[in-house]
């Protein structure tokens, strides 16, 4: 399992270096990443009667953060999936993208993305849950960024970003609140009734479904899954119709066991599921462009999942990884079908678009196989688990039901409308001449769409599977089977109400969407997005403008006021030490009165070259200063550098205006005297103020190790070397750095131009 | 002694944070400078002055405490490196603006907070991860077999 998670990150790294030089066929490498994976059959055909294993790789104890991997049923089933819809989508790419496609960075993203998805599935450590989880959410925002010089695509990416992060903050907060609550970092190793007895059991399960209502796209967040169609299709099967967006799902299965037992759980997620399985259907059936029709279906799809993972018992558990299984294979299949109509006409637009079946014979079949198991019919796969899902909505009220129908119809009538690029007289741009596309495209799409209709046509392998989930998500005691057949029961016939009902929205299509376009309002989660987006925009400019807009002085006082108040308070509570001046030694007096003289001149000088040398002075005075006070080796440096900076200073006042000082407005003089007035007193309170040891000083260490360990008697060149080595390296770094800056500008400078005219005139 | 130091420390920092503030280019390069100077007496200072030996192993104890003045060594250095860079940017600046009153600098984009997002220097250029141009799309719809 471990290797399984590490292989794609491993791969990651080498396709990237493989993409300019083996170019499409990096896909190939790509696909291998996901051998182990799909190798994870093995233990999972142990299931559901072998105890699951657990490898640990120990990362960072004092964190409890290990890579534990816990190979329970349901882990190693989505894993499967995952195995199997990534090497396909990989397989598919290779036919799929252009020669000038970038694939280096392409499949390094798409096999950091499946490394991320499979550590999410399969962890048992929560906090690299959580790491996995945002690994997603960054990986999905660069596969749909790929084609970064679209707007479009940008937008996509950041609000799926955006969107996503939100709710992996509240998974953060969540993991947190789970591992202080249950005791353990370990989902398996929690103590659930500790747990469910704590006071962080309400908000733990709120972060939690925020967490993955955000990730799965349910109301009102489902407005990132349609704009992440900017990835390429391969994409969008892989992440945005089997994986990652299941996450959250997923996310609600496995805690479901925890949560379950509160009816806020059952109480939130059902009704937002059934709602997004409604809304998403309904919008699902206004668009034009085929995926992002897709999209809205995966949306609503995804609430079916949501609502039924929400009803916490063993039969909505079991109806709904049934149901799991179902989708990934249809829609994984119709997004293949979509780019295969996409890459032969070169438009994925409805109305431009029909009776393809003439050219695309084998894709029609994939997509009428797929298209079918979405609108629930007999004998596909879709068609049992929607069964399933009726009966449990059923047990819970003829509300729920009646929502679900309503829903299941619309998605009825998007399967049909899905389908009508195939049917009728053929249409298709005039520029493109479709023809059956390479096996390298129609392979792929036809094996999903082939499960879907052995998941129906042999419920039993269905079955099979997911009965391996029985033991991690408890429903082994729930007797129900897959069977296209269960006699005359309420769902049945609320399946014949939903075709009644679906029938008629497909042949009333034009009047529904008349009706439709009436109905949307105006405002929807896309239009409050951009509103919040654009308005934190205008807020923080307008805040900086005002703020750090100012012009360098007053940005400077408001800088020292603030500086003035954090240390004034200080100070102020700093018990004061006045020491008597005593009698100072005869030999510091001109000294000080040098460093005096300095600090006065220099504010009466009119010319710059009695500013220089006045600052000059002070310098000379300091390094003075520091010989009386026995530091001979700081006195050199001073007056080395006060040299070097006098002769700076010379150079550059050749080409600058005088120090004159340029007159300020009075209240601005009044403010700055006063500032410069208790800077200086607050400088001489606070060096007061710390005139005292409040623990032996550590420089008997250095005093009494520098011969012995540093072998030099200089005590405080022996710090700067030796004990302190690094620090006087990253100095001398720095003042490297200053030198290659202050020699550009001089050399800028020398042209007398500014740079953007001296281009001009290059 | 401290607390001589002290005031000087205190003078050299109202000097430093007076010019600072001030108009001219030059005379804030010098305002740092001032409070460089201030800031290394002051280290020295909080240490303790003694009039002990200085720490060199050669001469008989007891020496001052060799730390501050380790640390002191650097920050002239760092200090040195400071005015420099500061002198050369104020020079350069001078160049492009043509002046050298240092509150007509710049943007000063609290005089156009009315612009459309308040923030656009270049009108032309919508920011740094905006391409001037939007390319066409990059997928090429491979005809692969009829070229």
């Amino acid at each position: 399992m471990t290797l399984a998670v590490l292989l794609p990150f491993l791969l990651a790294g080498l396709a990237a270096w493989l993409g300019p030089r083996l170019g499409r066929r990096t896909g190939y490498v790509a696909a291998l990443a996901f051998v182990p994976a799909l190798l994870l059959a093995v233990p999972l055909s142990g299931m559901p009667g072998t105890p699951p294993a657990l490898e640990v790789t120990r990362w960072v104890p004092t964190l409890d953060l290990a890579l534990a991997f816990r190979g329970d049923g349901f882990s190693l089933l989505f894993a499967l999936l995952i195995g199997v819809i990534g090497a396909l989508a990989s397989l598919y790419s290779v036919a799929y993208l252009s020669e000038r496609e970038r694939f280096g960075r392409f499949y390094a993203y798409l096999l950091l993305f499946g490394g991320s998805m499979l550590g999410l599935v399969l962890s048992d450590n929560l906090v690299a849950l959580f790491g996995f989880w945002e690994m997603t959410s960054v990986t999905s925002f660069l596969l749909i960024g790929l084609w970064h010089t679209r707007s479009a695509a940008r937008d996509g990416a950041v609000k799926a970003f955006l969107v996503s992060v939100i709710g992996g903050l509240a998974l953060l907060a969540a993991v947190a609140l789970i591992g202080i609550a249950g005791g353990s970092t370990s989902l398996s190793g929690l103590d659930v009734d500790a747990l469910r007895a704590s006071p962080l059991f309400t908000p733990a399960l709120l972060l939690t479904l925020l967490a993955a209502f955000t990730k799965s796209a349910q109301l009102p967040f489902h407005l990132w899954l349609p704009t992440a169609m900017e990835a390429p299709t391969p994409v969008s099967a892989f992440l945005h119709s089997a994986t990652m967006v299941k996450a959250g799902v997923v996310l609600v299965a496995k805690f479901g066991l925890l949560f379950g037992s509160s009816a806020l759980w059952s109480g939130i997620i059902v009704p937002v599921g059934l709602a997004t399985l409604v809304w998403g259907s309904w919008l699902a059936l206004r668009q034009t462009d085929l995926k992002a029709l897709l999209a809205y279906s995966t949306v609503s799809q995804l609430g079916l999942l949501m609502s039924l993972y929400g009803l916490a018992d063993a039969e909505g558990r079991f109806a709904a990884t049934a149901h799991l299984l179902n989708h990934a294979a249809f829609k994984a299949a119709l997004f293949f079908v979509v780019g295969i109509v996409d890459h032969e006409t070169g438009t994925r637009e409805l109305p431009m678009l029909g009776g393809l079946r003439r050219v695309l014979p084998l894709t029609f079949a994939a997509a009428l196989l797929a298209a079918l198991s979405m609108a629930g019919l007999p004998p596909l796969g879709g068609f049992i688990s929607k069964e399933l899902f009726y009966e449990g909505m059923l047990h819970h009220g003829p509300l729920f039901l009646a929502v679900a129908v309503l829903g299941s119809a619309l998605t009825f009538a998007y399967s049909f409308r899905l389908l009508r690029v195939f049917w009728g007289p053929l249409r298709h741009p005039e520029d493109a001449r479709p023809h059956e596309a390479p096996p390298g495209l129609t392979v792929p799409a036809g094996l999903l769409a082939l499960t879907a209709l052995v998941f129906g046509l042999l419920p039993g392998t269905a079955e099979a599977l997911t009965r391996t989930a029985q033991g991690a998500l408890n429903f082994a005691e729930y007797g129900g089977h897959l069977q296209l057949w269960h006699g005359v029961t309420p769902a049945l016939l609320a399946t014949l109400l939903t075709w009644g009902l679906g029938g008629l929205l497909v042949w009333q299509a034009g009047r529904v969407g008349d009706l439709q376009r009436r109905l949307t309002p105006r405002t929807n989660a896309n239009t409050v997005y951009y509103a919040l987006v654009d308005g934190t925009n205008i807020v923080a400019s307008r805040l900086i403008a005002r703020t750090q807009g100012l012009a360098l002085p007053d940005q400077l006082r408001i800088m020292l006021v603030a500086a003035g108040l954090i240390t004034g308070y200080g100070v102020w509570r700093a018990p004061q030490v006045f020491h008597a001046i005593g009698t100072p030694p005869l030999a510091l007096l001109p000294t000080a009165a040098l460093l005096v003289a300095g600090a006065v001149g220099v504010l009466l000088a009119r010319s710059r070259l009695t500013a220089v040398v006045v600052t000059g002075l002070t310098g000379f005075g300091s390094a003075a200063a520091f010989l009386g006070l026995r530091a001979p080796d700081l006195a050199l440096t001073q007056l080395l550098v006060e040299a070097v900076t006098v002769i700076l200073f010379l150079l550059a006042f050749r080409f600058l205006p005088g120090s004159r000082d340029l007159p300020r407005t009075r209240w601005r003089y009044g403010l700055d005297v006063g500032l410069a007035a208790s800077a200086g007193v607050g400088a001489t309170l606070l060096v007061l103020a710390s005139v005292r040891f409040l623990a032996p000083p550590i420089s008997p260490y250095y005093l009494e190790n520098s011969y012995r360990l540093g072998g030099g008697k200089n005590v405080v060149n022996v710090i700067l070397v030796d004990f302190r080595g690094f620090d006087t390296l990253g100095e001398i770094t720095v003042v490297g750095m200053v030198a290659l800056a202050v020699l550009g500008l001089v050399r800028l400078g020398q042209r007398g131009r500014t740079p953007t005219s001296a281009e001009e005139e290059e | 002694m401290e607390t001589l130091f002290a005031l000087l420390v205190g003078l050299l920092v109202a000097a430093g944070v007076f010019l600072l503030l001030s108009r001219t280019i030059v005379r804030v390069v010098l305002g740092l400078s001032f409070i460089t100077y201030g800031g290394n007496l002051a280290t020295l200072t909080v240490a303790g002055l003694r009039e002990d030996a200085p720490p060199l192993l050669t001469l008989p104890g007891p020496y001052v405490d060799p730390l501050p003045q380790a640390l002191i060594l650097t920050a002239i250095v760092i200090g040195f490196a400071t005015t420099a860079l500061l002198l050369t940017v104020a020079l350069r600046a001078y160049q492009v603006a043509g002046h050298d009153d240092v509150a007509a600098f710049g943007d000063n984009l609290a005089r156009d907070t009315e612009a459309e997002d308040g923030m656009i220097a270049d009108p032309e250029h919508q920011g740094p991860d905006q391409p001037d141009v939007e390319e066409p799309r990059t997928l090429v719809y491979t005809a692969r077999g009829r070229e």
